[in-house]
């Protein structure tokens, strides 16, 4: 409402520049902030005090000799991967690299990072160095230990002086901190640097480092009895070179990515890369690390026959199905495409062919939704052989016996098991959630009476309990010559936990659209499809953003409970696998210390990025 | 379905008789809307007490009374955001029936509005305007950009088509709203007071867009304080108090030579 303007056009106004408010000196702002009043600066004082004890406490807990920080330096490999076969080593730093292929590329096409002023890392880096110099006069250091610290800190504030004078300096062309990481661009100005450059140089700070400081190994050998390799005064080869390589691979994709983004179609190829990120957690997992050996008489005779059924037939029948035209018969075919998905549960059957007609009947009661032209239609097929595709070739790959061979029920443990479950959980629950909102809020009320029930019962029941029966007693109830491995269970019984409590989220964003969107979509003659999916979701999801974060926040701490079904997740590893090596018994606080800072450090970056995409989707806010 | 009349930018003696200001002969003309003794109730509370109305094709109707007076219900019963309980409407002769199909046909064919906009504040204005045609009308995305940077330049504002609702003041919302409307090429526009929520400095140029489009030969339903405009553009006014049609006459016999009690209090309290 503020934009000034008229029916003959918008009118020229001078632009008059705000007044500059003068910012206080250091000194009037403390008086002002912090000792405004005799009470005020007797708080001042007690807070600060009360923090200078706790930083005191701290720093003696973490630099006390007995501490044995070796254990998690040590037991890095344990807690990322655990027994995964040394030999088999290739198979995780690929997938790493894939990852990190992708996060290139999305950084470059997403045009990631924002400038920050030289001066203002200059600044920031003193800070550092004074804070440094501070908490080394607390820490209970021997005098030695105590002077180089202090010198450390005097190299830290003085780097960030330098840069600080350098940017005062008007020379327009260089950004120094850029010569120094090779991991990003500087800004053109030369008096700014883009935080992708600064997360370049603090990547490479991590993988010098890994030359430098002497890490140990901890790796399994011959007979799988976990072993220590301790190399105190060097550092474990077989780490530091694949990480040099990773830093290099994710700084080319970036390069990469910048260079094509300009002549690709953006909206293309976004897409694409959202597609690859979210067919590379199934595909790495089940082909790269699970490494299947498929059995090829098996596949072409049963269940490429089986793919080519469906893709010839759901194709016909959706581009039918897709036709405006079509109108009504196609809906009341669509519902029994969906009757004989159900009926297909009484027969004794291959459970790929059950699956693929209960996602035929999804994709064709959709369908009239998505009724359009050739274009439209053509992109509804091609999206339906794609799903059909990617999922055949998966639930073929988790039928087959793995080759990787390790001691224990899963191959892979730690940090890797955190995430994967993490990840599936999340990429299954979201749709789930939205349909079971969709479903309570509907005006149908078998869909709203079981989506409540649903709902309802699942938010009463303890998480824990909710693993302990799928990973124990579903395998009970499955029908015979049904398998499901016990993480798949898991992941199930999790799934519908997470849906339980996403799906209130989105409910509450369902109920913050007002009545005016819903009768300005139904006024154009929108279906309560169209309604839904163009409308209704678009503006709910937004509005649920920080409860959502929330939550995948929530189930990303929640593995933790992975441990009770015996599963080795990273803090399980941390607190009864580490504290029991013969080398480092008793070292709990310490890993369970470090493990709580990965956590952190994942937790801390969704929930920035739930800032940066509320920040990106309130364009269109008032 | 799309004969002459129905599409806005040709002109017929109709709308060259509208354009010169002139009372219009319209009793040759087929009825695009009929309502019958049409009741509503919200509870205990009478909305609409049998109104019965008949409206011609290119017919613009001004429907005037104070608050409450069941104005707005009665207009957002023709495309069915109201149910109505008693009586009939049939729109283009399809009746409103609680069956969906004849209800989405109906809204297909009807245009709307609102007072408060109601545009989609998470899509450009190109895509507010452009994304009925596509998945109601099944039109070639091509095609119905077309369309709507036609449509954007004909209420005036085609260089804000990449902007956000948001971003837009009241009036150029409004103008972007009667865009989106006209994007599905209705036979019948209605207007839920398009200008009760604008500054006065922008109402005018929401009145303007209109009166174009009345011009141009659309049947159109105005629900408005606007006394100006009603004057001005349209054939019939319809005065409404407690749910029932009071009054209903010309603009210049309305005005001038009201026959109910009601209507003079009505008119000495707004003149």
């Amino acid at each position: 409402m503020s934009e000034l303007s008229s029916t003959t056009g918008n009118l020229e106004v001078p632009y008059t520049p705000p007044p500059v408010t003068p910012k206080l000196p250091p000194r009037e702002w403390i008086r002002a902030n912090l000792f405004s009043s005799p009470f005020n600066s007797t708080l001042t004082v007690v807070s600060g005090l009360v923090i200078l004890g706790i930083l005191r406490g701290l720093l003696s807990f973490l630099f006390n000799p007995i501490r044995q920080w070796d254990a998690t330096a040590t037991n890095l490999r344990l807690l990322m991967t655990q027994a995964y076969p040394e030999e088999q080593y290739i198979r995780v730093w690929v997938s790493t690299a894939v990852i990190l292929i992708l996060s290139g590329l999305s950084l470059a096409v997403w045009r990631a990072g924002s400038a920050v002023p030289l001066s203002k890392v200059g600044r920031n880096l003193v800070a550092t160095g004074a804070t440094m110099a501070l908490l080394t006069l607390l820490a209970p250091f021997s005098a030695s230990a105590t002077v180089q610290w202090l010198i450390a800190s005097a190299v830290v504030a003085a780097g960030g002086e330098g840069i600080r004078r350098f940017s005062a300096i008007r020379s327009g062309s260089v950004g120094s901190a850029g010569s120094v990481g090779s991991g990003g661009s500087s800004g053109d100005d030369g008096r700014t640097v883009t935080t992708l450059t600064l997360l370049g140089v603090a990547l490479t700070g991590l993988v010098v480092s890994l030359w430098v400081v002497p890490y140990g190994h901890h790796s399994f050998i011959l007979d799988r009895t976990p072993r220590v390799m301790a190399e105190p005064g060097t550092v474990a080869m077989t780490t530091k070179l694949p990480w040099t390589v990773m830093l290099v691979i994710l700084v080319a994709a970036y390069f990469l990515g910048r260079s094509l983004r300009d002549r690709l179609p953006t909206n293309a190829t976004r897409a694409t890369l959202l597609v690859s990120w979210l067919l590379a957690p199934p595909v790495l997992l089940y082909l790269v690390l699970r490494d299947p050996s498929f059995d090829m008489g098996h596949v072409l005779g049963t269940d490429l026959p089986i793919f080519g059924a469906y893709a010839v037939g759901g194709a016909v029948l959706l581009s039918w199905l897709t036709r405006p035209t079509t109108g009504e018969v196609g809906r009341i075919v669509a519902a029994l495409v969906l009757i004989v998905g159900f009926c297909l549960f009484l027969q004794p059957m291959r459970m790929i062919v059950r699956i693929d007609m209960l996602m035929l009947a999804c994709f064709a009661l959709a369908a009239p939704t998505f009724a359009g032209g050739q274009r439209a239609r053509r992109r509804y097929v091609v999206g339906w052989l794609g799903v059909l595709g990617v999922s055949s070739w998966l639930i073929t790959a988790i039928n087959t016996p793995s080759t990787v061979d390790v001691p224990g029920d899963f191959f892979m443990g730690g940090l890797s098991l955190t995430l994967l479950v993490a990840i599936f959980t999340l990429v299954v629950s979201f749709p789930l959630g939205i349909l079971l909102a969709l479903a309570r809020t509907s005006t149908m009320p078998i869909f709203r009476l079981l989506a409540t029930w649903f709902i309802e019962f699942v938010r009463g029941v303890p998480l824990i309990t909710i693993l302990i029966f799928f990973s124990i007693m579903v395998p009970l109830f499955l029908p015979r010559g049904m398998h499901l491995s016990e993480l798949a269970a898991v992941v199930v019984g999790y799934s519908l936990f997470s849906a339980a409590y996403l799906a209130e989220n989105v409910r509450g964003g369902l109920q913050s659209i007002t009545r005016g969107q819903h009768e300005a979509a139904e006024a154009v003659g929108m279906t309560t499809g169209q309604k839904t999916v163009f409308i209704v979701l678009p503006q709910a999801l937004r509005a649920a953003i920080p409860p959502l974060v929330g939550q995948c926040i929530g189930v990303f701490k929640e593995t933790s409970l992975l441990a009770i079904i015996g599963l080795f997740d990273v803090l399980y590893i941390a607190r009864a696998v580490m504290p029991n090596q013969t080398e480092f018994m008793g070292s709990t606080r310490e890993n369970v210390l470090f493990v709580s800072l990965i956590y952190w450090i994942f937790a801390y970056q969704m929930s920035k990025a739930s800032q940066r995409i509320e920040k990106r989707t309130g364009l269109g806010e008032r | 379905m799309n004969d002459a009349a129905s599409n806005p930018e040709t002109s017929s003696p109709a709308a060259a008789a509208a354009a010169s200001g002139q009372t219009r002969d319209l009793s040759g003309a087929r009825d695009m809307i009929v309502c019958e003794d049409v009741s509503k109730w919200y509870g205990d509370f009478q909305a609409l007490d049998k109104v019965s109305a008949t409206i011609k094709e290119q017919e613009v109707v001004v429907v005037l009374g104070p608050s409450g007076s069941g104005k707005s219900t009665w207009i957002r019963c023709i495309n069915r955001l109201e149910v109505h309980q008693e009586g009939r409407i049939v729109v283009d002769d399809v009746e409103l029936t609680n069956d969906m199909r004849n209800i989405e046909k109906v809204r297909s064919e009807v245009g709307m509005v609102f007072q408060q906009f109601n545009l989609f504040p998470h899509l450009t204005i190109r895509d507010n305007v452009t994304l009925a045609p596509i998945w109601v009308r099944k039109k070639p995305r091509a095609e119905a950009e077309e369309q709507a940077m036609a449509l954007l330049e004909r209420v005036g504002i085609p260089e804000q088509a990449d902007k956000y609702p948001g971003q837009l003041s009241g009036g150029q919302q409004q103008r972007v709203a009667i865009a989106r409307a006209l994007a599905m090429e209705p036979r019948i526009m209605l207007f839920d007071e398009p200008t009760s929520a604008l500054d006065p400095e922008m109402i005018k140029e929401v009145l303007d867009v209109m009166k174009t489009l009345a011009h141009s030969g659309m049947t159109m339903m105005v629900v408005t304080h606007e006394m100006g405009f009603a004057k001005e553009v349209a054939d019939r006014l319809i005065f409404m108090e407690d749910g029932q049609i009071v009054e209903q006459n010309t603009p210049d016999l309305f005005f001038s030579n009201p026959t109910e009690e009601r209507t003079k209090l009505f008119l000495s309290q707004i003149l």
